[in-house]
């Protein structure tokens, strides 16, 4: 059993305030979140029942040329700029007039990119110096974890981790959100994301988005187009398939008639269009998460799988996920929309809120360095039992 | 109000002070010249909405004070990084002298110590 109020919140109210600063990839979010003290939290297991109110989920996501990727200078930049005004907007929504109110300052410790998050925590470190409030650093997987547990009140599921940086299959097991199986080259997102560079297909709203919508208009449902099914024991690898389909887009927009998987050999006819690939392609990529993700769920003895991360926006996914659960002893998907799937503050405000709840608040700047490679099972969860 | 500066020391260059002009329009404006998006993106055809904000008036029609600050901040920073890609430059010149030469040298040796013995006998 764990106690959630052993520090009370500043001046003696009834609720804490946490502010979360989100920016290790292309999108920066502030996020502020209202937790009331419960008496129920005095002696518990119960961090996924918080009672979470969200005051504000301000984010600004930065969109490269279609065919570009982002690369660290810009997106740094972009973060920069757009920091105070984001904030500024935050506060103004959640109607804080004195931010020196607020319990803690919660930022994305890692993992991610090294300069956004680096612009990221020089804001959270000014803001902290200034207003005189506590830090805390949160890891990005763990802020997707808590903020998916208190949205859907999941009790203890098998999560599937998905995003563009990310893809990972993880169990709660004591005290440690533990890896139990995870992409061995790529993540997922970022295998759909270089395809639709490839297509050059539009990065606004997201190029995972986009592709959906292609597969969504495919007319040959029925007929796959084969890709490599690259499944490794209870991890998966990527890279050959999005080398594969990569020279499939090459093949098409040059018309090589030779390829007989796209052109009819007699007719010259092209018989595969975009649309195909795309669906195959996350038929395919999905059908491997599904497989890994019921591995996991057999290894612990679960029938809930909770999605989180950017992927887990795709209706197809949870769809094929929640096919597979069914089968599975009657189980559920547990997904949330894209509010809180795609990169936000307020995840980072959730876990934040609950480590410095446990005492996780920093005790001197030197501990609010950022890093790129920050594992899931190095922090301690502490809010559970 | 202070005056901003900065300093730049290094072990082969004596000391280099950056100053503020503050009536020169390079310090008065938050869009540096060296803070902009990369060369990679805008020819790709990025329309650039990320710049910073824009300095803000008080009621009488003058930049504020945190507003000044920002934009001397920026042209001071322009200075500093244009001086540090100068310096970078010179490095790389100065490493491609030394491998120029250093060519150069192994060709002259080559031809005075005979390597005659290299060239095929036909």
């Amino acid at each position: 059993m764990v106690n959630l109020n052993g520090i009370p919140p500043k001046n003696g109210r009834q609720y804490y305030l946490g502010l979360g600063l989100e920016g290790s990839a292309n999108k920066l979010g502030v996020g502020i979140i209202k937790h009331p003290v419960l008496p129920r939290h005095d002696n518990s297991d119960l961090s996924h029942e918080c009672d979470a109110e969200i005051l504000a989920n301000i984010r600004d996501t930065y969109i490269t040329p279609p065919g570009e990727g982002f690369l660290p200078r810009d997106t740094a930049r972009h973060h920069r700029n757009w920091a105070v005004r984001l904030v500024r907007r935050a506060l103004d929504e959640a109607k804080i007039d004195g931010p020196a109110d607020i319990d803690v300052i919660c930022f994305t410790k890692g993992p991610g990119m090294g300069a956004p998050l680096h612009s990221v925590v020089v804001v959270a470190r000014t803001l902290s110096l200034l207003w005189d409030v506590p830090l805390v650093g949160v890891n990005h997987c763990v802020g997707h974890i808590e903020m998916g547990r208190e949205i859907t009140k999941a009790e203890n599921p098998v999560v599937l981790y998905v995003s563009g940086g990310n893809t990972q299959a993880i169990a709660y097991s004591e005290n440690r959100y533990r890896i139990f199986g995870e992409t061995l080259d790529i993540a997922i997102g970022n295998c759909l994301d270089r395809f639709a560079r490839t297509l050059k297909i539009p990065n606004e709203p997201s190029p995972g988005y986009n592709i959906e919508q292609l597969a969504k208009q495919c007319k040959n449902k029925e007929r796959l187009v084969e890709l490599p099914y690259t499944v490794k024991g209870m991890d998966l690898s990527m890279s050959g398939i999005l080398g594969y389909v990569e020279s499939l887009a090459a093949d098409l927009f040059s018309h090589n008639t030779r390829n007989k998987l796209l052109f009819d050999p007699e007719t010259k006819e092209q018989i595969v269009t975009v649309e195909d690939i795309c669906y195959s392609l996350q038929e395919n990529l999905f059908a491997m998460l599904v497989e890994i993700t019921e591995r996991a769920m057999a290894h612990v003895n679960s029938n809930q799988v909770l999605i989180v991360g950017g992927v887990g926006c795709n209706v197809r996914l949870q769809e094929m996920m929640a096919q597979m659960c069914h089968e599975r002893s009657n189980g559920q998907v547990h997904a949330t929309d894209e509010r809180f799937c795609i990169d936000n503050g307020v995840m980072i405000a959730q876990a934040g809120l609950l480590q410095y709840r446990m005492g996780g608040a920093v005790k001197d700047l030197s501990e609010t360095v950022v890093t790129q490679k920050f594992r899931t099972d190095e922090v301690y969860v502490a809010w559970r039992e | 109000m202070s005056q901003l500066s900065a300093v730049y020391r290094a072990p082969d260059v004596e000391l280099k002070e950056f100053q503020i002009d503050a009536s020169k329009q390079h310090y008065n404006t938050t869009n540096g010249a060296t803070t902009g998006p990369s060369a990679y993106v805008l020819q790709a055809g990025q329309i650039d909405v990320d710049k910073p904000s824009e300095g803000r008036k008080n009621a009488q029609g003058e930049f504020t004070y945190l507003s000044k600050l920002r934009m001397h901040l920026t042209g001071l920073q322009d200075d500093l990084n244009e001086y540090l890609t100068q310096r970078m430059e010179q490095a790389k010149n100065k490493k491609l002298k030394q491998a120029d030469e250093a060519r150069i040298k192994a060709e002259i040796e080559n031809l005075l110590d005979g390597g005659d013995d290299e060239d095929d006998e036909q």
